[in-house]
Parts: structure tokens; C-alpha cells; sequence
């Protein structure tokens, strides 16, 4: 199909594999920075997306119940799992200052 | 976000079994209902609608999502959608002698609204038994990521 041809230059590609060395560290702790907090982001998003709904319900705007209820449950596993990374996160960290010097 | 694709064909499902619950009430509602709608000036009982359902694919995101990498699953749906609200225009009305009726014909005969309030209350049940199936569905999904979510505990 002439589709399929486009997925020949998949935009991560590009991306990887280019000055992975040359980055400082400023710019690794920048980098980091930045895609935790759109990590954050997207899961405070999922909090919004299930409070407006909420909101819409109880108001008596035209949404679902369950529209509601699975946008409730979408919210709280994106939340477990952000909780779950941050718990390993604080592992390592305690680990490494468990550390004897 | 791909991990709840699966809660998104669901919640299509459950959102179609809704409408097919709202159509089912309006056809029982309307069991007895001789003033339907008005055609050419004269009255028409109420005709049974019934839903169709058609799958979520084909449409143009999915084939650029499948392209250009961001969806690797190709050949998973996307849920269901009702495609059309049909009347049914295939039963006769049944008809029913109440001369008294003021919609009765010359001879004494009122029509009905071809709507078999059996056939309803199967269809009830399946619709109901269809959400419930899907809610099963939802769950073991939330169960298995909520499973997930404890590797390495």
C-alpha cells in the first residue's frame, strides 16, 4: 500500500543517536526537569479531565455516568503509577546515601 | 495515551449500549402512541426504531497513526460506533377494531405502532447484558494494569 512508504523516515530516528555524548550536565538535569514535569503534567491532566466531568454530572450536563466513572479510574492509575515511580525513585536515592564512604 | 486504548473501545461500547437503551425506551414508551408523526396531513402511528452498529475503522487518523509509528497496534479496533437510528418500516401496524377511537379508520379500525413489547424485553436484556459484559471487560483491564503497576513489589 502507498501508505506503508511514509513510515520509512519515523521522526524518532532522526532524533536518536545524535551528540548523546556532547551533553552537559546542566543540560542532562534540564532535560530531565523538563520531561518529569511534563510527566506531571499529563497525569494532572487526567485529575482535570476526571474533575470537569464531574463537575458536568452533578450540574446535569449531558455526559455519561460512565464517561465519568472510567475517567475516575483513568485518573487514579495514571496517579498509582506516577507514585510507583516516584517510591523507586526514592529507593535509589536512599540506597545511594546508604552508601558507606 | 496507548495503555488505555482498551478502556477507550470499552467506553465506546458502553456509550452505544446506552443509545440502544434509550431506543428501547422510546419504543416502549410508545407501545400504544396512534399520533407518531404526521405524514401528508394525516397521522401515522409510532414506527419501532431500532440501531445499527458498525466498527470504529478505517478512518483516516488510524492509517496516519499506523504510518508514521506513533500506533503499533495495526490491526486493533477502535470500539464501535452506531451508524444509523432506523424506523422500521418493514411491519405492518397492527390493527386494532375501536370505533370509539378518534384516530379509527371508516370501518372502526385504529392502527398500533408496529412495536412488539417481547421483542423489546429481549432486546432490553441483551442491551443490558452487552453493558454488563463491557463493565467486566473494564475491570479486568484496571485489574490487569493496577497489576502491573505492583512488578517488582
Amino acid at each position: 500500500m502507498a501508505i506503508s512508504s511514509v513510515s520509512l523516515m519515523t521522526p524518532t530516528q532522526v532524533v536518536n543517536g545524535t551528540n548523546k555524548l556532547n551533553t552537559t550536565p546542566y543540560e542532562a538535569q534540564q532535560s530531565f526537569a523538563n520531561s518529569l514535569k511534563e510527566a506531571i503534567a499529563k497525569v494532572n491532566d487526567q485529575q482535570i479531565t476526571s474533575d470537569n466531568l464531574t463537575q458536568k454530572l452533578i450540574t446535569g450536563e449531558d455526559v455519561e455516568l460512565h464517561e465519568v466513572m472510567i475517567a475516575s479510574q483513568k485518573a487514579s492509575i495514571t496517579l498509582n503509577a506516577t507514585i510507583e515511580v516516584r517510591n523507586k525513585v526514592i529507593e535509589a536515592y536512599q540506597e545511594i546515601m546508604r552508601m558507606s564512604v | 495515551m496507548s495503555i488505555f486504548h482498551g478502556m477507550n473501545t470499552t467506553a465506546s461500547a458502553l456509550t452505544a449500549q446506552r443509545l440502544r437503551m434509550d431506543v428501547i425506551s422510546s419504543n416502549m414508551a410508545n407501545v400504544d402512541t396512534t399520533r407518531g408523526k404526521q405524514v401528508n396531513g394525516e397521522w401515522e402511528p409510532y414506527r419501532r426504531k431500532s440501531v445499527t452498529f458498525s466498527a470504529q475503522e478505517g478512518r483516516f487518523s488510524n492509517f496516519l497513526n499506523v504510518a508514521i509509528g506513533k500506533n503499533a497496534k495495526a490491526g486493533v479496533g477502535n470500539g464501535v460506533k452506531v451508524s444509523q437510528i432506523k424506523e422500521d418500516t418493514e411491519t405492518p401496524f397492527k390493527l386494532v377494531y375501536d370505533p370509539t377511537h378518534p384516530d379509527a379508520n371508516a370501518d372502526g379500525y385504529v392502527s398500533m405502532p408496529n412495536v412488539d413489547p417481547l421483542k423489546e424485553m429481549v432486546d432490553l436484556m441483551s442491551a443490558t447484558r452487552s453493558y454488563e459484559a463491557n463493565i467486566t471487560v473494564l475491570n479486568a483491564n484496571k485489574s490487569m494494569l493496577t497489576k502491573a503497576l505492583e512488578i517488582g513489589k
